[in-house]
């Protein structure tokens, strides 16, 4: 089947052909869309949260909805923003770096972005009708029991949760196929882009991390549907249990958010300073051997718990012992620019601020990863200004410096520079405003999570500091909302390769055509573009001219609506267990129903006409 | 291939307007923003305090344990800024020099890596991790999971939603909020939850802990000298939940209350004894705590002969605690009243409902709660 003949009822464009699409570009413009639509709503939540804390003894926001507040903003910027748009990334980019035509199973591809907004969508309908999750991202048991939260808001975090980490299951095992089946003749497994290799260490992690938290959730559920007891000590149950098991995939998950970062970042910075990246096979090594250790280092987030000495000393060797792999990153960065001839573009500076702000966090994170000392940090604003100095000032800069860098390849017109290097310095600045102060909050002792606080404790002047530096954040946001769309309308073309690029992407059209390559090309070294354009004394090649086009060997998957429809199903399962309050009947047909649509569309997917 | 964008002279006229117009709305914003400052400012006693000897500091440790913790504290700290500096000095001096010069479009020599360097920053962070490990290990096994020393003074902490609970098995006493302690003693704590998950915690003294239900997890220390004399009721060591437990966790406040060993025996001696009831309004308020008496006991009245847990604070001593509602207000006269008019407009989510008392039986109760106070002894 040739790409322009696509079976009858399937136009092109249009809202249908969206829905339908099973292009790995496609999907990942619709994962970048959403994901800043959800950061958008999560945003919100946190300058309410930090309107709220700008006095002591502030009423503007109730209790309960602060804690809503707390839960929401955690949970959408991890599960509904750095997740989706380290996907984005994934999608659109792994297939053009690796040379395929698209990934190994474009149909789940599109089946994990539905399961994972309708996730996302029923997670955030928690606000209409005011039943909003108030237990914290962790959602620590007991008081996610219903004696304890009796409404649905907990049921809400538990579902959502669950369909989302379904979704990012299915598409781990696509990224995981496609990278090991579906690179390009030649490009042998340390010839591939970094970013590649970041984004399969990821896909292995969340292989592993996922089907934990997905057995908790399902426990949780049954607990509070069922009365199952795994998490009642009232019944025999163990509290500490969902602690253990959440951090088991919870601290994995850190590294699933930061590991795509860190491939983005090297990515840019070889890039921008022209050279290779220092250190290849090493960053490599090093990857692999944080994604291993963030599997040891869990009850790390249990310092407090009383899980005895022999415990958390060997839990804080292992922690100080992912700091190792971690610090040779960040002085293989340094040297990639050394010697280089940096430019200063947007790009390159989310990429700097992030190595800066990575280590900064990083060595906060050293701090508490010795037991006593975390004793004093835990669950104080000393450790909320960690973790943003990681996943904020790290993970979110860098993909935003994926955004700068790669949106002339996604819509072929170059972002402004001008506006994207004040919006930079309006966001590093504000960032640092937000949550510099924050470590002298915790070590004044202020306890995260709280809505108010007493005049007296000495944390006035600091929380309205922290106050004022998101404000100038979501300015910063706000202008690159501005940037985005002008830039969208009347941004400079962009050409094909406007960075001198070093991977395949750049020897493509922007936008790249729907089948990718006209030709697959045969891969001889890292690097393939660099070294098709320069010779290794950095004097410019005479390209060798493209191997003929033949338009029948293309052969393109085609658009199907069935992924939608399963989605929607899966969907439908979850919304069953809101739905007792209508009576049982309703409440069972539901979820019955939708596993009859998840069946029916399986039968109907798998005789579809490939 | 540095390109420069150029910006029209319409485009920057159009920028020019939009930014005239934003700097209105911004200006809009702050002077708004500074009269509800002012406005705010009036009406509480509030200065923009951010100093580093405040009540919960985690730096200025009064035990064995805190003082440990904040040596190890500065040991870390002082390695991490070295590393800091290691790594932003080479950062900073790399982006300058390495910058890219207009006009010159010849890629720069292609470097690898270099294996001893990469060899030599892996090892040595390594030996730095062992200068955080060693006094780190050392500090853990010399509190952790040591058994309780005789002579320490027993104490059960039970954290519900939203106070803490104090049980003295030795002496007999249930109390809420403050932790009453002698100086110079060494004091067994048995932390645990009646409900969700909570964490015990009072920087000065060090070691936060989780309160969980179906757990018991110790913590011990060695009480500081008593600083105050004692007509002040002793020192005051504030603390806080520090585990998201529900609507008022923000409002779950404790604090360690350090005696000397004299003032500390007399506040066992007296805390059990029943209220003085000596007025007319404060017997009528002993008969409308009839009412209370289902989830509050006090002991030496009959409320505390009903058998069974009650759900409530033990009001003992009540009328003695620095402030009622776990620290949410000071115990004065008009706050109790506040507070029994409706607990939940103090306390959000408060499982103590409103009464529907009626003035007059308010000041009543409240006269008589108040008569229930140790220093009366």
């Amino acid at each position: 089947m040739s790409a322009s003949t696509h079976s009858a009822g399937y136009s092109k464009t249009g809202i249908w052909s969206w829905i339908t699409t099973v292009d790995h570009k496609r999907i990942g413009i619709l994962y970048a869309i959403s994901a800043l639509l959800f950061m958008v709503i999560a945003g919100i939540d946190a300058l309410l949260m930090r309107t709220q804390l700008a006095m002591p003894n502030n009423d503007i926001i109730s209790a309960e909805t602060y804690n809503g507040l707390v839960t929401m903003h955690g949970t959408s910027m991890i599960f509904l923003f750095i997740m989706p748009l380290s996907a984005a990334f994934f999608n659109y980019f792994t297939p053009l770096l690796i040379g395929a035509p698209d990934v190994a199973f474009p149909r789940l591809n599109a089946l994990s972005f539905w399961i994972f907004l309708f996730g996302g969508l029923l997670l955030n309908s928690s606000y209409l009708i005011g039943q909003v999750p108030a237990v914290g991202w962790f959602a620590y048991a007991n008081l996610t029991l219903k004696q304890y939260n009796p409404t649905h808001s907990v049921d809400f975090w538990v579902w959502g949760i669950q369909i989302l980490g379904l979704a990012s299951l299915i598409a781990a095992i696509n990224f995981f196929t496609t990278i090991l089946n579906m690179r390009a003749p030649g490009m042998t497994l340390l010839k591939m882009p970094i970013f590649v290799w970041t984004t399969l260490v990821t896909q292995v992690l969340l292989i592993l991390a996922l089907p934990v938290i997905t057995v908790a959730c399902v426990m949780l559920s049954f607990d509070r549907a069922f009365g199952t007891g795994f998490f009642d000590p009232g019944a025999g149950g163990y509290v500490l249990m969902w602690e253990h098991l959440f951090w088991v995939f919870g601290h994995p998950e850190v590294y699933i958010l930061i590991l795509p970062a860190m491939g983005i970042v090297s990515e840019i910075l070889a890039t921008m300073s022209r050279k290779p990246l220092f250190g290849y096979t090493v960053m490599v090594y090093s990857s692999c051997a944080i994604g291993f250790l963030g599997f040891a280092v869990w009850a790390h987030h249990m310092f407090t718990v009383g899980m005895g000495p022999w415990a958390n000393a060997l839990f804080s060797a292992a922690t100080m012992l992912i700091a190792v792999p971690t610090g040779v990153k960040i002085f293989n960065w340094i040297s990639t620019l050394w010697g280089g001839k940096i430019r200063f573009t947007t790009a390159a500076l989310y990429a700097i601020s992030f190595v800066a702000m990575f280590t900064f966090g990083g060595l906060s994170g050293i701090m508490h990863s010795s037991p006593p000392i975390d004793t004093q940090h835990h669950d104080s604003y000393f450790v909320v200004a960690h973790f943003h100095y990681v996943l904020y000032g790290g993970a979110v800069m860098a993909l935003f410096g994926g955004i700068y860098y790669w949106f002339p390849k996604v819509t072929g017109r170059m972002m402004n520079e001008t506006l994207g290097k004040v919006q930079f310095w309006l966001y590093m600045i504000g960032f640092n405003v937000t949550f510099f102060p924050m470590h002298f909050l915790g070590v004044q002792g202020m306890p995260r999570r709280i809505y108010t606080y007493a005049p007296d404790q000495g944390w006035n002047l600091w929380n309205l500091v922290c106050t004022g530096g998101a404000y100038l954040t979501a300015l910063g946001a706000f202008l690159f909302a501005v940037n985005f769309f002008w830039s969208l309308w009347k941004g400079k073309i962009a050409g094909n390769d406007p960075w001198d690029g070093r991977t395949l992407e750049w020897s493509l059209p922007s936008p790249p055509l729907e089948h990718n390559f006209d030709v697959i090309p045969t891969v001889t070294h890292l690097d393939e573009w660099w070294h098709r354009k320069y010779s290794e004394d950095g004097k410019r090649k005479v390209m060798a001219p493209s191997p003929k086009f033949d338009p029948s060997t293309i052969h393109l998957p085609n658009p199907s609506f069935w992924p939608i429809v399963l989605a929607f199903g899966i969907l439908m399962i979850g919304t069953g267990f809101f739905l007792p309050g209508f009576g049982n009947a309703i409440a069972i047909g539901t979820s019955v129903t939708g596993a009859l649509v998840v069946l029916g569309s399986g039968f109907a997917w798998a005789y579809e006409k490939p | 291939m540095r390109r420069k964008t150029g910006i029209v002279p319409s485009t920057l006229m159009r920028m020019m307007c939009m930014l005239r117009m934003w700097g209105l709305g911004a200006g809009a914003w702050l002077v708004s923003g500074a009269a509800w400052a002012q406005k705010s400012f009036d009406d509480m006693p509030y200065k923009l305090d951010g100093g580093f000897d405040n009540p919960m500091t985690t730096i200025s440790g009064i035990t064995e344990l805190s003082r440990d913790i904040n040596r190890l504290y500065l040991t870390t700290t002082i390695i991490v800024t070295g590393v800091f500096f290691a790594v932003a000095i080479p950062l900073i001096y790399t982006l300058y020099k390495f910058r890219a010069k207009e006009g010159d479009d010849t890629p720069p020599k292609q470097l690898h890596g270099n294996v001893i360097l990469e060899f030599l920053w892996t090892v040595i962070p390594v030996v730095l991790l062992v200068f955080i490990a060693i006094p780190t290990w050392q500090v853990i096994f010399k509190h952790d999971g040591v058994p309780a020393r005789a002579d320490a003074i027993k104490v059960h902490v039970i954290g519900h939603q939203w106070w803490w609970e104090f049980q003295y098995p030795d002496y007999g006493i249930k109390t809420a909020f403050e932790l009453h302690l002698p100086e110079n003693t060494p004091v067994d704590l048995s932390i645990t939850s009646g409900d969700v998950s909570h964490a015990f915690w009072i920087p000065k003294f060090g070691g936060k802990t989780s309160a969980i239900n179906g757990n018991i997890n110790r913590l011990s220390w060695v009480t500081p000298p008593a600083k105050m004399p004692e007509v002040a009721g002793g020192d005051y060591y504030q603390g806080q939940c520090a585990e998201l437990c529900g609507s008022s966790h923000a409002l779950m406040r404790h604090v360690g209350v350090v005696h000397t060993k004299e003032g500390f025996e007399r506040w066992v001696k007296a805390h059990n004894q029943p209220p003085k009831v000596e007025t007319a309004s404060q017997r009528d308020g002993e008969q409308i705590f009839g009412r209370c008496i289902a989830c509050h006991a006090i002991e030496g009245t009959v409320s505390a002969t009903i058998p069974g847990e009650k759900i409530g604070p033990n009001l003992s001593s009540f009328g003695s605690r620095s402030h009622l509602g776990a620290g949410t207000r000071k115990n004065t006269e008009e706050n109790l009243a506040i507070w029994l008019r409706n607990p939940a407009d103090l306390k959000p989510g408060a499982l103590m409902p409103n009464l529907g008392l009626t003035e007059p039986e308010i000041k009543s109760l409240t006269s008589y709660l108040r008569q229930s106070t140790y220093k009366n002894y």
